[in-house]
Parts: structure tokens; sequence; C-alpha cells
């Protein structure tokens, strides 16, 4: 069966919705889970066609970025 | 969950919201610290320019607005008591020029959020100090956040501390991360997808 680039974009938000609540908790745990569902978004978005793959891949390097910068900062 | 037999309040929620009676804290950086000996806001971009200290802004006309929060994570918070000055307001100051159409209002971490001149001079547009008669905790976005009733709450940037004024638009924070560019709860505008 075809990989759903909405199926992606569901684990993005995923991590988005991690890192929004990171402040209510421990952040480095919430930082964590949501690196790792970015990887398991970036793995997923691997069956894409390419176009689609790149734009959702351009979204979950990101968001890495984001992590990396407010976990820095915590 | 509100009751679904009180009409009246199922009335303010927005499709695929649910009321919440807390307060979440939703932040994707980490709370800034504030100091008010210290602390500056900042106009730039197409006006004449303006800056205050915390003391300063906090003697600018002050307003009360009461309002519902609708979040993109599907909660909605009905019946906010805001105080604090309308961004009409901070925008005269600044020597708004004519042909700014849009602004980023910006804080800490690089965040931003995006709209259009007309929608930040709603007359229910306030840059706040108080919630519910009391400061403004850090957490929800203290000393000073932006609130745009009408629009998901992402667009109220938490501890604001600029406003750029452009002409023409510029997607914020979110907005480039794959969000509505227009956010209206009521229509439920989401994702930049919908766009």
């Amino acid at each position: 069966m075809a990989t759903d680039p909405a199926a992606v974009w569901k684990l993005v938000q995923r991590a988005d919705e991690l890192v929004k609540y990171a402040q209510n908790r421990d952040p480095h745990t919430a930082y964590a889970q949501a690196r790792a569902v970015l990887d398991e978004a970036e793995a997923l978005a691997g069956q894409l066609d390419q176009k689609a793959a790149d734009g959702l891949r351009a979204q979950i390097e990101t968001r890495r970025s984001d992590i990396a910068r407010f976990e820095a900062a915590v | 969950m509100f009751r679904k037999k009180d009409p009246a309040m199922a009335a303010r929620i927005p499709p695929g919201q649910h009321l919440t009676r807390g307060w979440p804290v939703l932040s994707a950086s980490p709370i800034p610290p504030f100091d008010p000996a210290t602390w500056r806001f900042r106009c730039s971009g197409l006006c004449n320019g303006a800056e205050w200290t915390w003391d300063e802004f906090r003697a600018l006309p002050q307003t009360s607005i009461t309002s519902d929060i609708h979040c993109v994570t599907a909660w909605s918070k009905l019946d906010n008591a805001w105080d604090g000055v309308l961004f009409s307001e901070v925008a005269k100051r600044a020597g708004i020029k004519p042909e700014a159409t849009h602004a980023l209002v910006k804080a800490p971490y690089d965040y931003d959020a995006n709209l259009p001149i007309d929608a930040l001079m709603d007359d229910d547009v306030l840059f706040a100090w108080n919630h519910d008669g009391e400061p403004l905790e850090q957490k929800h976005g203290g000393p000073l956040r932006l609130v745009v009733p009408k629009r998901y709450f992402w667009k109220s940037t938490k501890w604001a501390n600029e406003i750029e004024f452009l002409d023409h638009d510029q997607r914020g924070f979110w907005e480039v991360r794959g969000y509505h560019n227009d956010a209206f709860p009521w229509e439920e505008q989401r994702y930049s997808w919908q766009e």
C-alpha cells in the first residue's frame, strides 16, 4: 500500500505537540520523544515520491533545528 | 468538557474544538526570562520607530476586553478577561506609515506571527499584561502577549517585544512550518495545505 503524505504530516504534527507541551514536563524528555517521532516521519517520507518527500523532509529538518536550538536554551 | 445540553456555550465552540476549564501551557521554546529593568518593546519597519521600557509601556492607555481562546491543538477557553493596550494605540504612537499592510509580532527565540494590519487594528486586539485580573503568568506569555481573539491562538504572540511593520505579507514561525496563514477557527483553517 502506498504511503500517504498525510500520514507523514500527522507524525510531524505529533512531534509539534510534544514540543509545544514540553514546558509542562521535563523538556529534554519531550524533545527526545519529538526527535524520535521525526525520525519515524522521515522513514515514512522515504516511501513517498520525491516531490512530496522533499517538502516533508524540509519540514522535518526545520523542526530538528528548532529542537536543537530550544534544547540548548533550556 | 462542556455540557452538550448547554447550547449557548456549545455555540461558542468552533468545529473540531473542545472546551477546557484549565489553561494548558504551550510553548515551542523555553520560557524567556523577564527583567523589568532591561525589557524593551520596539516598533520597526514601516513606522517612525518607537521603543518603550516596561514602565513606559505599562503607562500606555489601558483597555479591558473579554474574549475566547481557540488553540489549534483543539482546546478552547472561554471568557478570558484581558487588560492591556490596544494594538491600534501602539501602532498610532509608533507612527505607522500608510503603506504598511502587514506586521510580524515578534518574541524571543525567533518566534513571530504575521497578520494583516486591518486584522490587528480590530478593537478586540490588544497587548495584554493581565489575565483575569492578575499579572499574566510567564508560562502564558507574561509579561506581555498579543491577543487576537478571531484567530487561532498561535497568532497571539507570547512574550511579545517587537512589531515589524511591512508592505507585504511574510509568514511567521508556525506559518512557515505548515500552519495556515489566516488561521480562522470558525473555518477550521489549521494547516497550509488548506490554503
